[in-house]
């Protein structure tokens, strides 16, 4: 199994900011395993959060999460969305 | 795990009968996507539109398309629609329920809601409780017989009645050309031919029109915000597969395009896969005005647009795809 790098979930951070306009969290602050839903982590996400997120990272990346319940597994957590993103890499390129 | 309860229900019913067959091809046979709003109607408090066809018809369109037969039930009195059930998993036949998705305890308790038409697979009994396949989760539940009860002989609107449905019959073999041939034309027919115009290609643009006279009929800002909201909840989130089944429609075409030799339906399949990104924004754009209560003249005329702008490519992409399996 391909491992996400430390890059890339740094990358997801930003863009999340950066598309919610967030700009009083500091990225490092972010936990990359616990919920991005539900006021455990920095950032404090509700469902519509959730769609922007989705629709940036397939404008981002090129990639297609059509289905609501893979969409909820992707953007559970940064780690989440880095393993998915990577997994996609790595499928585009075998 | 499925995408939706109808079409996941039956394709789990047809698997385990032995027919190998995916949840977005029963879709697509079962000509699942469709289009119609209601603006005002006895049924409903408030406008609203629907993004696939009739509950129950995916299973009569199968029955018709494939070939396979379903057993029915439905009963007055609840003791002897539990007794049948009871009695369908006593010789390990698989049962579909409707239910009302409320009474589903193992549902945390903010995400239940009345939904009369929702369908499981009740798969087994031990003493008091039910084993359930249920779509939208990934693992088997269970159900105490109570509250399935309640949910199979809820009240109000399109209610269950206790509806179960098996598995009867698999043909011998199926002819899926002609399945998805006639699923694909049945399609076309209802989103681009049917003349009522709320339904349809003329439903969207119904839709469109009536939109920006959504805030006469909210009671204030926060109810109108709530139904606005509700359209992203509509085409996200009801086991749509995303972009109100337009997802899960073009991975039919695109499944579809293999099974039966014909390679425009995988063009065609991408190009609704970029139609659905449209609604997804349409999605997006209602929950955001929703959210913050930004919802005044010029916001609701520019997702009237919105909504002409997919009418217009839907009805382009219909055409195209009649054309495509003639």
């Amino acid at each position: 199994m391909l491992t996400a790098t430390d890059d890339l979930k740094n990358e997801i951070k930003q863009l999340i900011m950066n598309t919610l306009g967030i700009s009083d969290v500091d990225p490092k602050d972010v936990d990359n395993e616990k919920p991005l839903f539900g006021g455990d982590n920095a950032l404090t996400l509700d469902s519509v959060d959730a769609i922007e997120i989705i629709m940036a990272i397939q404008r981002t990346y090129g990639v297609r999460i059509a289905d609501q319940n893979l969409a909820r597994e992707v953007v559970r957590s940064i780690n989440s969305i880095a393993q998915f993103l990577t997994e996609q890499k790595g499928n585009q390129s075998s | 795990m499925a995408a939706h309860c109808e079409s996941g229900t039956i394709t789990s019913l047809l698997n385990h009968g032995g027919l190998e067959i995916t949840e977005p091809l029963v879709f697509g046979i079962a000509s699942g996507i469709f289009f119609g709003y209601f603006h005002k109607m006895k049924s409903f408090t408030f406008p609203t539109f629907i993004v696939r066809n009739k509950p129950g018809q995916m299973r009569t369109n199968i029955e018709k398309r494939l070939g396979a037969r379903f057993r029915t039930y439905d009963f007055k009195d609840a003791v002897k629609g539990q007794e049948r059930l009871d009695q369908l998993l006593m010789q390990n036949i698989p049962t579909a329920a409707q239910v009302d998705f409320f009474y589903m305890d193992y549902v945390p308790s903010w995400e239940r809601v009345h939904i009369n038409v929702h369908f499981l697979v009740v798969t087994g009994k031990e003493g008091n409780t039910y084993k359930i396949s249920d779509a939208y989760f990934p693992k088997m539940v269970e159900l105490d017989a109570l509250s399935l009860e309640k949910g199979r002989f809820a009240g109000g609107s399109m209610s269950p009645k206790g509806f179960i449905f098996h598995l009867d019959k698999l043909p011998a073999e199926i002819d899926y050309t002609k399945a998805i041939t006639k699923g694909i034309s049945k399609a076309c027919f209802y989103m681009l031919k049917i003349p009522i115009p709320i339904l349809g290609i003329k439903g969207m643009r119904m839709f469109a029109k009536k939109v920006v006279e959504w805030p006469k009929f909210a009671r204030d800002t926060e109810h109108l915000s709530h139904e606005i909201m509700k359209i992203n909840i509509l085409l996200e989130d009801q086991g749509t597969g995303g972009a109100g089944f337009r997802f899960m429609y073009a991975t039919f075409l695109q499944q579809a395009a293999g099974l039966i030799n014909k390679p425009q339906l995988k063009e065609l399949s991408e190009e609704l896969m970029k139609i659905g990104d449209g609604w997804r924004e349409i999605s997006l754009y209602s929950a955001r005005i929703g959210k913050n209560r930004d919802l005044g003249p010029e916001k609701l005329k520019q997702l009237s647009d919105m909504i002409y702008d997919r009418a217009d490519v839907e009805e382009r992409f219909f055409k195209t795809l009649s054309r495509a399996i003639k």
